[in-house]
């Protein structure tokens, strides 16, 4: 066993402990900051694995962006913390019928012979390569998913000011 | 790279990029109307003068030939007429009207990418674009307990569609590593005999079938309508359909026609729709809830077109979108001239339409006929174009079950035609007063209704040219 499979299991074990924290925590901000361990994890794992720039967008955009976003959201809303179970009876039901029924298909799965399976190639791609691809071949989606963050922008300015209540926009009716 | 090919969407871009600027400074709601109507109108100049011009652009990601061109000049049509709808814009605060045309302009130029996108990518992110731009716009309605809930539905909604659609488009390209159109058109037509194939194909058919409300994704389509405002509303339910005919056509169009399961699946997913809609919408006394559900089964006839799977099958089905389009804004202006506080109309408030304006009251008339599918009506040419089309595949059985559903939809047509004609108001209401651009608008569409219904030669030649580009 090579340092390389041990660290990857380390990992491993690291990441399905902190989501599993994540998901059961009943204090949201302790939620949030298994989850960025989480993410720093998975980010552990993209280095090890050969992308050592989806490592870095991992961190930057998940762990650092969005998460500290649902940080400050969670301690500007101060949600209470509901008593009883999570879920209703209702909702567990179901997710527990479909998680068996994933459990059955992917054990049938692994449980098949692997003969005449092919590894898959392992693509690898520096930052400039990537960059220098998806600027240039796909440049017009690249610009749509830049509109798209426009009308969202405006969507966001749209709804903050909505939420404010029916009084604050008759008063901007008034003059 | 031939940047003139991209006028029609730079003069869109152009007006969404004022409108942003506009936004920001001081409202003034006359200045934002006439600066809209002028953009829309160059809009509109620009995609018909662009109509003939073909080519490839963006590294082969953007493919413009008569086919897109022909559904752009549609869609900037469309968009003329809707913006020249909204000179009071009721129902929007008079702070947001804005961030309204914006939202529209936005919302157009994403659905003319639609129209000529050719790699999966960057059709996603167009169908994103327009999805968002209208969830904004139905949350813009003035009266908080419609605009909020619907918009939020209308939201949740589409984005479970979307993750449909994106599972499929991952099967797709699991099974033939393929995300350019034109390789999968190489590829798929040789494994539609693979389960996986034709999985892939239709739940990524299920983000477009959500934008033209087929029956298991319809269920946004009443409540959406019923909660925008009545200009949004009639934007959805006419401009949006047509940029989802386009879209349909080209994804339906790779499988090249040798596909019996996938014709087995919009076969039901068609017959169902017409059903559906029309009997619930027998029971409707909201007019845009009316209006929604003879939408829904509206796409199921549209759909009766594209399963067909040939040149006549799929001109028949363009030749109905556009009619659609003439159809329905017909309908959403004179709902919209009745309200004309911005309210949602009650078929009921039609009563003594014919007494207090009957060049409005024949306007109903002509596009309610049409909807229903009477002759001489551009309805009637475009059913008889798609049954045609069914009748040379071999349905019979389904052109039977949707004349069926046509007489039952002439039912409820007729209802709304009595209350406008027929029925007594309580109280004498005073007359509704048009402008001069607005009485025009209104005799063009009677006259595109009943001119195309007499003369359908030249927009069917035009059409049947059209899909040839289609593999």
């Amino acid at each position: 066993m090579s340092i390389l499979t041990l660290l990857f299991y380390a990992i491993a074990l690291l990441i399905v402990v902190a989501t599993a924290m994540a998901v059961t925590r009943r204090n949201m901000v302790h939620a949030v900051l298994y989850l960025v361990l989480s993410f720093f994890g998975t980010a552990m794992l993209f280095y090890l694995l050969g992308a050592p720039f989806l490592a870095a967008l991992e961190i930057i955009i998940y762990a650092g962006a969005i998460m500290v976003l649902f940080l400050f959201l969670i301690m500007m809303i101060r949600l209470k913390t509901l008593p009883g179970m999570f879920f209703p009876v209702g909702q567990l039901l179901p997710a527990i019928l479909i998680s068996a029924g994933f459990l059955v298909v992917s054990s049938v799965m692994v449980g098949r012979n692997p003969a005449g399976w092919a590894p898959m190639p392992a693509a690898q791609a520096s930052p400039l390569a990537f960059g220098v691809y998806l600027f240039q071949t796909h440049w017009l989606a690249v610009e749509i998913a830049s509109m798209l963050l426009l009308v969202a922008l405006v969507g966001a300015y749209v709804l903050g000011r909505r939420v404010r209540g029916p009084s604050a926009d008759a008063r901007e009716e008034a003059p | 790279m031939n940047w003139i090919l991209l006028t029609p969407e730079l003069t869109v871009l152009l007006a969404a990029a004022l409108f942003l600027v506009l936004a920001c400074l001081k409202p003034d709601p006359r200045r934002d109307y006439q600066l809209a109507v002028t953009m829309a109108a160059f809009a509109v100049a620009a995609a018909t003068a662009c109509a003939t011009m073909s080519g490839d652009l963006f590294n082969h990601v953007y493919r413009v030939d008569l086919f897109s061109q022909v559904f752009k000049a549609l869609l900037a049509i469309g968009f003329f007429l809707v913006i020249f709808l909204c000179d009071d814009f009721q129902g929007v605060a008079p702070s947001h009207h804005g961030e309204g045309y914006f939202l529209l302009a936005v919302c157009t130029l994403s659905m003319m990418m639609l129209a000529s996108a050719v790699h999966l990518l960057a059709i996603v992110l167009a169908l994103e674009l327009s999805s968002y731009s209208l969830y904004i716009l139905v949350f813009l309605r003035q009266e908080h307990r419609w605009g909020m809930i619907t918009g939020l539905r209308y939201f949740l909604v589409g984005a479970s569609a979307s993750a449909i659609m994106l599972f499929g488009l991952a099967i797709i390209y699991g099974v033939t590593g393929a995300v350019h159109i034109d390789m999968l058109i190489q590829q798929l037509p040789a494994m539609m005999g693979h389960p996986m194939a034709v999985t892939g194909l239709l739940l990524t058919l299920a983000g477009f079938f959500f934008k033209l409300a087929v029956f298991p994704f319809h269920f946004w389509a009443p409540e959406a309508y019923q909660g925008a405002p009545n200009q949004v509303a009639a934007f959805i339910a006419a401009v949006s359909k047509v940029a989802a005919v386009a879209i349909l056509l080209r994804m339906i169009s790779m499988a090249q026609g040798n596909s019996d399961q996938l014709a087995r699946g919009l076969i039901a997913m068609a017959v169902i729709s017409m059903t559906v809609g029309n009997l619930a919408a027998i029971a409707q006394r909201d007019f845009k809830r009316l209006m929604a559900f003879s939408s829904v089964a509206h796409a199921g006839y549209l759909l009766l077109g594209m399963l067909c799977m040939t040149p006549a099958g799929y001109g028949a089905a363009m030749f109905y979108g556009a009619a659609v389009l003439i159809m329905k804004y017909t309908c959403f202006m004179v709902m919209t001239r009745v309200a004309d506080d911005g309210r949602n109309l009650q078929i009921d408030e039609l009563a003594g339409l014919h007494r207090r304006s009957p060049l409005l009251a024949l306007a109903l008339m002509m596009a309610l006929f049409s909807l229903a599918g009477i002759p001489p009506t551009i309805g009637f040419v475009g059913k008889l174009m798609i049954f045609v089309a069914a009748m040379q595949k071999g349905y019979l059985v389904l052109v039977l079950v949707a004349m069926a559903n046509v007489v039952v939809s002439l039912y409820y047509y007729l209802l709304v035609l009595k209350a406008a004609y027929l029925d007594e108001p309580a109280q004498v209401l005073p007359s509704i007063s048009l402008t001069m651009p607005a009485r025009l608008v209104a005799v063009a569409m009677i006259a595109l209704i009943v001119g195309l219904g007499f003369y359908p030669t030249t927009l069917l030649d035009l059409v049947q040219a059209a899909v040839l580009r289609l593999p």
